[in-house]
């Protein structure tokens, strides 16, 4: 019970955030569907109408809709597809803090020592993950509970439990899988790292088949596939059985291996180690000379988790383009006027417009996540010496500050060119004639984004490191969706302009130079307090 | 003589009793001074402060002449640190790790990292996660010591070395005394600095209980002595040996703490059988009870 207990205190900081997100956004979906659909079958099939055909440009991350003209057909859609996603990434870290977190803060010996066994280890962690998801699911169903039921159209609880299962097992699933992968390597961050790409390849696979791309059986290897055959809350829908039975089994499956992983490995050390080489000692430090350099040693250091990262975007990148054509035909050819209200708010007028406001507001956003997981190493470098092992050398703390934004720009820079040049490629062999000059100006604007989060992540860490990362987060996330549903809902312009990506605007519609000069003085206002934050603080405390 | 390290009323004040308290301490240049005390004393509380890496609640440090607060990143070119939490660079190779460093200070010559390194025997083509405790430790001396400063700061330095090492550490820090510089040495364990130091301070709670010169500190030295008799103890006579303290008797079985010459106590049981003779260097601890009590 100790291991159990043990367990779930350490996903209690997760079972807050997701509940709390869960029942936030459950209850705005809820209640803001009510206040849009119309409240009379005409208004609510014209409503429907227009969101699918904008739900058919957003296959990409949302399922496929039905039943748009019903508060449980909009939810499943808009709401439960996006919260699976949301338990996934919870899930994704909670697996790699599981499996190989506790383990490089030496608990997993702790426990070992005192007699626990490996098998019993796992179990414990996986119950204890299985009970806070379960309770954390239960409060985001009882907030869409509530939405609804306040929006005059309350949910059946039989469903809504059934629809709660499915979201859980994927949760299980995602949460199974990283365990399972953490086995593999030895750091939490390259398991992090591995899994978050294998998980979004199976989201992919699953986005690619229902956008319409034949990726033939193979689907069915994406948990994310297998979740959404499960419409319990739709007219006529239901719990699918065998999909259902199907991401069980698999999270079992994965369980397992991940146990007989765990109980044939050394503790600290990976599943399959390679032969040993021979052994011969080294004196000298390393020649690599960006290691001595200022900003590029930062920026070498992490090389790897670069490249992972640029792959991803690339992949994303080339997906997104790839779609574009046939998303703005379709939608060309609708003449709903919120549709149109939508295309006009959102600047899009032609393929090109599209790739601005699709890719490049997906590349915000992502960015600025890159940049929250380097405010996480920021924070973690205090709390594990490595700061005081920096600053034990003739170097002043504004340096450290200067020198850790501007490798985070030098980094997002890497990561913009490589996925901008997919997008370019994309682009151009499927035959949509981009504009260089805005293009390139639209990538290069990116640029002060990352360096405005930067500033205000090093802000935050100095201030509050243990909260830097889940506030910025929130910033980006919470900005995002304030950019992509003000168009669609039509909502006034000061819920756009809270979002920080407003001052990125449309650069590839429009030039708006305010906006960028102001990114840059937020990230230069952001750099001069964490000078100040760092300088005044206790290192280590 | 020039004062390398010079505090006055130095405070860092976390609360509830914990950190450091208006210490006032002078350690001369080229001088080996040990600074000991019990965990929790406020050692590294204190080496924090004269590293620039905590702001001092009140009071100041001066490190060869430079303000510790102030002047942080000069007092640095002068100084090499090995800190008592040694850091996580996962799987950073030691060479790496070492380059980073030299780039970082720009003073580090590889030959004399080379040199350091074969003489700690350390690996520097391992991963920094795949090292022992013992040799994270290595790693942090050589990079306090290969830049040869002019004063070496060293929280608990021979924590996780085996004996070999330690002697080989000890070597270190007479070749660097040997070229003038001085040596800050924090520990819990009195035979480590009586190695090495010239002079000794004691902290306890928070305060200097103490300053001495090593050989005063002998003065200080007690050892915990415990005897077992075949037949009944000679309690008048032990108790009348001078510098036995805190005699507790049990059956056949007498210990205390011992001060001083031992002559006495042998010839005190010289006429009485004893089957067991026990006598061990106390813990600071059990110093600091017999002292300061």
């Amino acid at each position: 019970m100790t291991l159990l207990r043990l367990a779930v205190r350490s996903h209690r900081t997760g079972l807050i955030m997701t509940a709390l997100a869960g029942t936030v956004g459950g209850l705005l979906n809820s209640i803001g569907f009510a206040q849009i659909a119309g409240d009379n079958p005409a208004a609510r099939a014209l409503f429907a109408q227009q969101m699918e055909l904008l739900a058919r440009q957003l296959t990409y991350l949302l399922p496929a809709p039905a039943q748009l003209d019903t508060m449980a057909g909009y939810l499943v859609w808009r709401w439960f597809g996006s919260v699976a996603l949301i338990y996934g990434f919870w899930a994704l870290l909670a697996g790699t803090g599981a499996g190989r977190g506790d383990e490089e803060r030496g608990l997993i010996e702790l426990w070992l020592s005192a007699g626990a066994s490996r098998t019993r280890l796992i179990a414990a962690r996986v119950a204890g993950f299985a009970a806070v998801a379960a309770i954390s699911i239960a409060v985001m169903l009882a907030g869409a509970a509530i939405g609804a039921a306040i929006g005059q159209e309350p949910l059946p609880i039989g469903p809504l439990a059934l629809q709660g299962v499915a979201i859980w097992i994927l949760t299980l699933v995602v949460f199974a899988f990283a365990l399972l992968v953490a086995q593999l390597v030895t750091t939490r961050r390259s398991a992090t790292g591995i899994s978050g790409i294998l998980v979004l390849v199976l989201f992919m696979l699953n986005a690619a088949a229902r956008s319409g791309i034949d990726v033939g059986a193979i689907r069915w290897l994406s948990p994310f596939y297998l979740y959404e055959r499960s419409t319990p809350l739709l007219r006529g829908g239901s719990l699918d059985t065998l999909a259902t039975v199907m991401l069980a089994l698999g999270a079992l499956a994965l369980v397992v291996l991940a146990v007989v992983a765990f109980v044939s490995r050394d503790v600290g050390g990976p599943l399959f180690r390679g032969a040993p080489g021979k052994a011969t000692v080294k004196w000298r430090p390393a020649r690599d000379p960006l290691l001595r350099m200022p900003v590029l040693a930062i920026v070498d250091q992490q090389r790897v988790w670069i490249v992972a990262w640029a792959l991803g975007l690339a992949l994303l990148a080339g997906f997104l383009t790839s779609i574009t054509k046939t998303t703005v035909d379709a939608l060309g050819n609708s003449d709903i006027p919120m549709l149109r209200a939508y295309f006009e708010r959102a600047g899009i007028n032609a393929y090109a417009d599209f790739v601005g406001v699709i890719w490049f507001s997906t590349l915000v956003l992502l960015i600025s996540l890159f940049v929250a997981v380097q405010v996480n190493g920021w924070a973690a470098d205090d709390a594990e010496g490595r700061l005081e092992a920096i600053l034990s050398a003739p170097v002043s703390r504004a340096r450290v500050v200067v020198e850790r934004i501007t490798a985070v720009v030098v980094a997002c820079a890497v990561l913009v060119a490589v996925s901008s040049l997919a997008v370019y490629l994309t682009a151009t062999s499927t035959g949509i004639s981009l504009p260089a000059g805005r293009f390139v100006f639209a990538s290069a604007a990116v640029l002060p984004v990352a360096y405005a989060f930067s500033g205000l992540g090093h802000a935050l860490v100095g201030w509050r490191p243990r909260i830097a990362v889940a506030i910025l987060g929130a910033l980006a996330v919470v900005g995002y969706f304030a950019q992509q549903f003000a168009p669609l809902f039509q909502w006034p312009d000061w819920v756009t302009n809270i979002s920080l990506y407003a001052l990125y605007g449309t650069p590839m519609s429009k030039d708006d130079w305010g906006g960028i000069a102001t990114l840059i003085a937020i990230g230069l206002a952001g750099t001069a307090v964490a000078i100040v934050t760092m300088r005044r603080r206790d290192v280590g405390r | 003589m020039p004062s390398a390290i010079s505090t006055q009323g130095l405070t860092k004040d976390y609360g509830a009793g914990r950190g450091i308290f208006d210490l006032d301490l002078t350690v001369a240049e080229g001088e080996v001074f040990g600074f000991l005390g019990p965990n929790g004393a406020g050692k590294t509380t204190t080496i924090k402060l004269l590293m620039g890496l905590s702001h001092p609640t009140r009071g100041s440090a001066t490190i060869l002449g430079l303000d510790a607060d102030r002047d942080a990143v000069a007092v640095k070119r002068k100084v090499g640190y090995v800190p008592g939490e040694l850091p996580q660079f996962g799987g950073w190779r030691g060479s790496e790790i070492v380059a980073y460093i030299a780039g970082l200070r720009g003073d580090l010559d590889d030959r004399e990292v080379e040199a350091v390194a074969k003489r700690l025997d350390l690996d520097l083509g391992r991963k920094y996660r795949e090292y022992s405790h013992g040799n994270k430790q290595k790693l942090a001396l050589l990079l306090a010591f290969a830049h040869r400063p002019a004063l070496l700061i060293l929280d608990e330095p021979t924590s996780g070395l085996d004996p070999l090492h330690q002697q080989e550490f000890y070597g270190l820090v007479r070749d660097a005394r040997a070229r003038g510089a001085t040596i800050f040495i924090s520990s819990h364990v009195l035979s480590e600095v009586e190695h090495v130091c010239d002079r000794v301070g004691i902290v306890r709670e928070g305060r200097l209980a103490t300053v001495g010169q090593l050989d005063q500190l002998a003065g200080m030295r007690a050892h915990r002595v415990e005897i077992v008799f075949a037949g009944t103890p000679p309690i008048e006579r032990i108790r009348a040996i001078p510098g036995f303290d805190q005699i507790a008797v049990e059956d056949h079985r007498v210990s205390g703490m011992f001060r001083g010459d031992f002559e006495p106590l042998l010839a005190a049981l010289a006429s009485s059988r004893v089957t067991k003779f026990e006598s061990r260097e106390p813990s600071l601890e059990e110093i600091f009870l017999g002292f300061y009590r």
